[in-house]
């Protein structure tokens, strides 16, 4: 059962309906706008880790201690076999490839360059990146090439080669030897990231390993999990059932430790991000207090009448404060509700951002897909919540130096 | 009429300051140059082998050597029998590589000079630049000292202005007889990188020669690599067609 005071306030709210609904609609579209675009920059940050996940990294790498410090090509893992075991049993886990990386002059007709040359497993890796699909003239390597190899779209116009040219590979194998080898230019990949595309090279793991003599060893197992959620979970997995090597020991990496870039600019972004929505809701306050305060100097002749027959102060401001609170709770609650569904509906559909042609070429759907979590959906409207209250506190201040003989005859 | 005295006075023990220290650098500088003849002479024959050590692991390989003149220089792996007939001429201030597996040669970018050669803790550069400590260095007498019986320079080089140079300073220490007892190399930051070190001093192809060269890493001590002369002969000339492209992909050892 409402009180006396609860029942005034409610009334009071609706003597001007066009006020107080303007005032809960500016709270509402505040609301739904926090919640939409919070829940949008983090989907996008999704989106963004997935697609330099799936352009080479992984979301998980097993390597030899150090190996990401140091790129030394004496740091293998020895027993590639027994990782992926373990890989195979890790939940979350959708797919995983064996590399071998080494750097090596790589030399055309007539020009040499230095340029990391990596072996892969040209069926595992077609699960784990998306270098299968970003070949874009000749064809991705076959399963058992030993002569192939897919250069980088800005290396091959350096080296000056064309799909069917040779090349020469001059490097260091693990154990100090000279390796040398001819590899055949079978495909040219362009992934849209010029660092990648200028300085690698890929060719058959098999070939590498009798080249490099890796002795069956490999410098990183890379793994993709079902989503960004599921990585901790198979992170701490792994760490857990890592088969013992000594010297080097064997470390399990996330994506944030092996891309720290990528984690920084996300950290950038949602920092100047939330500059943005202070800025909204300090806006949005104000405009809040505005009509508070109109509600209050309008009503100044009723407030003297109230107080003449007897109503304390401390009894009109906990009225002025109840229609306050009222307003706010339901142009919150508006706004999340509205905010949900707005996220919600692009959430399953995707936001067409209009440039899926130049996206899609680097293997990036172009469709944005908001990401409505807890937070996204609460801390916006909870920090509106807060700043409007404190912002009715003010006009309540006023009634109390109300006088009541002056007050009745203020028009 | 006093001041004027004073100044001339002045001017004179300034020039001949002056005249002094130009004449130190430019003893210091012949004593680099009749030095490093003497390290190479005119033409050379040799056989080392090159320990590479680090901490886990080490390697060495047998490496033959043909020099002429202060700057080019032919050598082959002659050992283990995986790398033998790997060769690397080295010409001026340019380098190419052989591999006899895929019969090529491979001209080294001036983007790997930098790089180890052979997985040692040698550069390209401190092949190839052999002779930049000559050409683009100014060289000061810092101290002289006595160590067993003889005298030895510590000599300061710095970097000539805009001279394409590695090392932003090198030490040396020159014994009297022209024998190089170390060479320590500084970045821009004049903070030391590595030192290569003369020991082993014996009669050697004709002469006093350090029959091990190690090339120590400042800031690992687990790493280095030595060189140890097996065989060293010093002749007055070697053929040029010894030093050619041609010759580099014919294997001769």
């Amino acid at each position: 059962m409402l009180s006396i005071n609860q029942r005034m306030a409610w009334r009071n709210l609706w003597r001007n309906p066009r006020r107080t609904l303007l005032t809960v609609a500016a709270i509402a579209f505040a609301c739904l706008l926090l919640v939409f675009m919070l829940s949008f920059q983090f989907g996008s940050y999704e989106t963004m880790i997935n697609t330099a996940v799936k352009v080479q990294t992984g979301h998980l790498h097993v390597e030899a201690k150090d190996y990401q410090d140091q790129q030394d090509m004496r740091l293998v893992i020895k027993d590639p076999a027994a990782v992926a075991k373990v890989m195979r049993a890790t939940p979350g886990i959708e797919a995983f490839t064996a590399r071998a990386n080494a750097f090596a002059l790589i030399s055309s007709k007539e020009r040499t360059y230095g340029a990391l040359v990596v072996g892969i497993d040209p069926e595992a890796e077609a699960k784990v990146s998306t270098l299968q699909s970003i070949v874009r003239q000749g064809e991705y390597l076959k399963p058992g090439d030993a002569e192939g190899a897919l250069v980088g779209r800005l290396l091959a116009r350096n080296l000056g080669v064309k799909l069917g040219d040779e090349l020469t590979v001059l490097g260091q194998g693990r154990d100090g030897s000279i390796a040398a080898m001819v590899l055949t230019v079978r495909g040219i990949y362009s992934s849209g990231i010029d660092e990648f595309d200028r300085s690698s090279i890929q060719m058959g793991l098999g070939s590498f390993q009798a080249n490099f003599s890796m002795e069956g060893a490999v410098h990183q197992m890379v793994a993709v999990c079902q989503g960004l959620g599921e990585v901790a979970g198979a992170k701490s997995y792994i760490a857990a059932h890592l088969p013992p090597q000594k010297s080097p020991s064997l470390a399990v990496l996330d994506w944030m430790q092996l891309m720290p870039g990528l984690l920084q600019g996300i950290e950038m972004d949602l920092v100047s991000g939330i500059i943005f929505y202070l800025i909204l809701i300090v806006v949005v306050t104000f405009s809040i207090l505005n009509t508070f305060l109109m509600s209050i100097l309008e009503r100044t002749h009723e407030f003297g009448v109230l107080m003449a027959i007897g109503a304390r102060p401390g009894r009109l401001s906990k009225l002025v404060f109840m229609e306050s609170l009222a307003m706010t709770l339901l142009g919150v609650v508006a706004g999340m509700i509205m905010g949900a569904l707005v996220t919600w509906y692009f959430q399953v559909n995707g936001l067409d951002l209009g440039v899926q042609d130049v996206m899609a070429q680097y293997g990036i759907t172009g469709r944005m897909y908001p990401q409505l979590s807890w937070i996204s959906l609460t801390a916006g409207p909870a920090l509106v919540l807060v700043m409007t209250l404190l912002a009715a506190l003010y006009p309540t201040r006023r009634i109390w130096r109300l006088k009541p003989v002056e007050a009745i005859n203020y028009v | 009429m006093a001041g004027k005295k004073l100044a001339a006075l002045g001017l004179a023990l300034a020039l001949l300051l002056g005249m002094a220290a130009g004449a130190a650098a430019q003893d210091a500088g012949a004593l680099v140059q009749a030095s490093f003849d003497y390290m190479r002479g005119k033409a050379s024959i040799s056989t080392c082998t090159m320990l590479i050590h680090r901490s886990d692991w080490q390697r060495s390989m047998t490496i033959k050597a043909w020099t002429l003149g202060q700057s080019d220089s032919i050598f082959y792996i002659t050992a283990p029998p995986k790398d033998a007939g790997n060769g690397t001429l080295k010409k001026s201030d340019e380098m190419w590589m052989f591999n006899p597996k895929v019969n090529r040669v491979i001209k080294l970018p001036p983007s790997m000079m930098s790089q180890a050669w052979m997985g040692s803790d040698f550069s390209n550069n401190d092949l190839a630049k052999s002779d930049s400590l000559i050409k683009d260095y100014v060289h000061t007498l810092e101290k002289t000292d006595t160590v067993d019986g003889k005298k030895v320079y510590f000599i300061k080089s710095m970097p000539k202005p805009r001279a394409p140079v590695v090392w932003g300073m090198q030490k040396l220490k020159i014994r009297e007889d022209h024998i190089f007892l170390q060479q320590d190399f500084y970045d821009e930051d004049l903070k030391l990188v590595k030192s290569l070190t003369m020991l082993d001093i014996k009669p050697l192809g004709g002469k006093l020669y350090p029959a091990k060269w190690r090339m120590q890493k400042a800031d690992a001590k687990g790493e280095y690599t030595v060189v140890g002369y097996e065989a060293l002969e010093f002749k007055d000339s070697l053929p040029e067609s010894r030093f050619t492209l041609s010759s580099l992909r014919n294997p001769r050892f």
